[in-house]
């Protein structure tokens, strides 16, 4: 599992590290409300959300537990940076992973984040060998919650007040899908990798 | 039993059970050193262990196991555990166990497990005995909510949750490995306000809610 560079090419999209250039495109949706709940650096401000991102430039290995690979969402048509898709090495010995994501408000609704999910997902099945994928969201984040089922994951927990929240109750779901369930789909998506030594 | 010497009770104390807790049929109260032989007549057998996270214990490991619950009789922190010894009122038989964790002080949250001897399964003690320790989580302890984990094909430990009135959330598969393969967990879990207060702790629990 010693890939440090992932760039995988779907229909529309190029996942891949980010780049120092990227900067502007995650700023525009990584201080967002609704998608500060899914990231591992809260960001309140512009200078916040920089020192995020470069921490996030550096996940770009899963390799070992608590390890995090971290893709952007780039569409191939305009080279635009609409979001990104984490996936962390949660376990080892169970062989578990957890994938995040995040779209910016002017791409959504357009099937991104279902793409880039569906060929992250399958990497973690297909390179880094993984036993089982979940999600964890919003008991309230319908588009999520849609999203992850539609791919054909399940809905295992719903946990109610479990929680406190920015000073509320809070619910959350997991979702998951196990290797033998995954559904790779008809199309084979394109991958590109580099061994480091 | 009575007790003879004072609880060892840490000054930074928030909640203490009134000791003994008591249900229509029994009596939940600390561990001592003379619980050692009562202990191990069940945490020895392989069919208890089945789905616990323990092996089978052996004597020297319950006398150990036996001396470290008897200083878990509070909670003054986050990760504490309330582990007490379940007797039967009428003859004075030590017949299980029973635990509430402090899982968080922020979230007022408790997770609660239970350990009976095989011979006196099947008769509600379990649920009666979880009952009494549940009106201490809510209405002592002011817990919010209070969760209990299983393994998938426990089913005996599930319906007592369900007896508690508890909900399953989570049903999770091959999301870890136990005990050579893989693990699949139940999580069901009550609120402060679907409690409600159980009118009376027996077998059947009634439970008010509102
Ligand atoms: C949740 C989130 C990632 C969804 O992103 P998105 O790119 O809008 O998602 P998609 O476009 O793939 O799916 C959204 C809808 O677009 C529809 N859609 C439109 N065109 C589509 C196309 N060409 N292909 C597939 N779906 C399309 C989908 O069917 C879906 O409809 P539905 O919600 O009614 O089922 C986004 O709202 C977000 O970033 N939210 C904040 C962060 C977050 O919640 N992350 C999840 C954490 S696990
Ligand atoms: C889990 C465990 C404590 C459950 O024990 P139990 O005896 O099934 O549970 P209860 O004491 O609540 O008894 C309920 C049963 O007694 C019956 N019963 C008989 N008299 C009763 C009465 N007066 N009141 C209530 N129930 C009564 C109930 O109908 C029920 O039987 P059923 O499940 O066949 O319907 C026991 O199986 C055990 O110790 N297992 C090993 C350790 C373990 O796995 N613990 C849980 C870890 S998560």
């Amino acid at each position: 599992m010693a890939i440090s560079d992932q760039t995988i090419k779907t229909e529309r999209l190029i996942l891949r590290p980010f780049e120092k250039s990227d900067l502007d495109g995650v700023l525009s949706y990584y201080s967002l409300p609704d998608v500060q709940r899914y990231l591992d650096w809260k960001a309140r401000d512009k200078s916040e959300a920089k020192a995020a991102f470069e921490s996030m430039r550096k996940q770009t290995r899963l390799t070992r537990p608590g390890e995090v690979l971290t893709l952007a969402i780039v569409r191939k048509s305009d080279g635009k940076v609409m979001g990104h898709v984490s996936l962390r090495y949660t376990d080892s010995t169970a062989a578990q992973g957890e994938i995040r994501f995040a779209i910016g408000p002017l791409f959504r609704n357009k099937g991104y984040a279902s793409e880039a999910v569906k060929a992250v997902v399958t990497l973690g099945f297909e390179e880094f060998r993984l036993h089982r994928v979940y999600a964890r969201t919003a008991g309230q984040n319908e588009a999520s919650a849609r999203l992850l089922k539609r791919l054909g994951m399940r809905l295992e927990a719903h946990y109610r007040e479990h929680a406190l929240f920015q000073g509320e109750w809070d619910e959350e779901l997991h979702f998951a899908v196990l290797d033998r369930e995954w559904s790779r789909g008809a199309k084979v998506h394109e991958i590109t990798r580099h061994k480091v030594a | 039993m009575s007790q003879s010497q004072p609880l060892p009770i840490p000054a930074a104390v928030l909640y203490v059970p009134r000791y003994p807790i008591e249900t229509a049929r029994l009596r939940l109260r600390p561990f001592n050193r003379g619980d050692v032989d009562a202990v191990y007549s069940y945490r020895s057998r392989p069919d208890v262990a089945e789905y616990l996270f323990d092996e089978p214990m052996n004597h020297e490991e319950c006398a150990e196991a036996v001396r470290a619950r008897t200083t878990q009789v509070a909670f003054s922190g986050e990760g504490d555990k309330i582990l007490l010894a379940v007797e039967r009122r009428d003859d004075s038989r030590l017949i299980g166990e029973v635990s509430l964790i402090w899982r968080s002080v922020a979230d007022r949250q408790a997770e609660i497990g239970y350990i009976f001897h095989p011979d006196v399964h099947g008769r509600g003690y379990a649920t009666e005995a979880a009952c009494g320790l549940l009106a201490f989580a809510f209405a002592d302890a002011g817990m919010h909510r209070v969760y209990a984990r299983c393994d998938a094909r426990n089913t005996a430990s599930f319906r007592v949750m369900q007896r508690l009135g508890m909900r399953q959330e989570a049903h999770f598969r091959e999301h870890a490995h136990f005990k050579g393969r893989w693990d699949e967990e139940r999580i069901f879990a009550i609120l402060d306000r679907e409690w409600g207060g159980a009118q009376r702790c027996d077998g059947f629990v009634t439970i008010t809610k509102i």
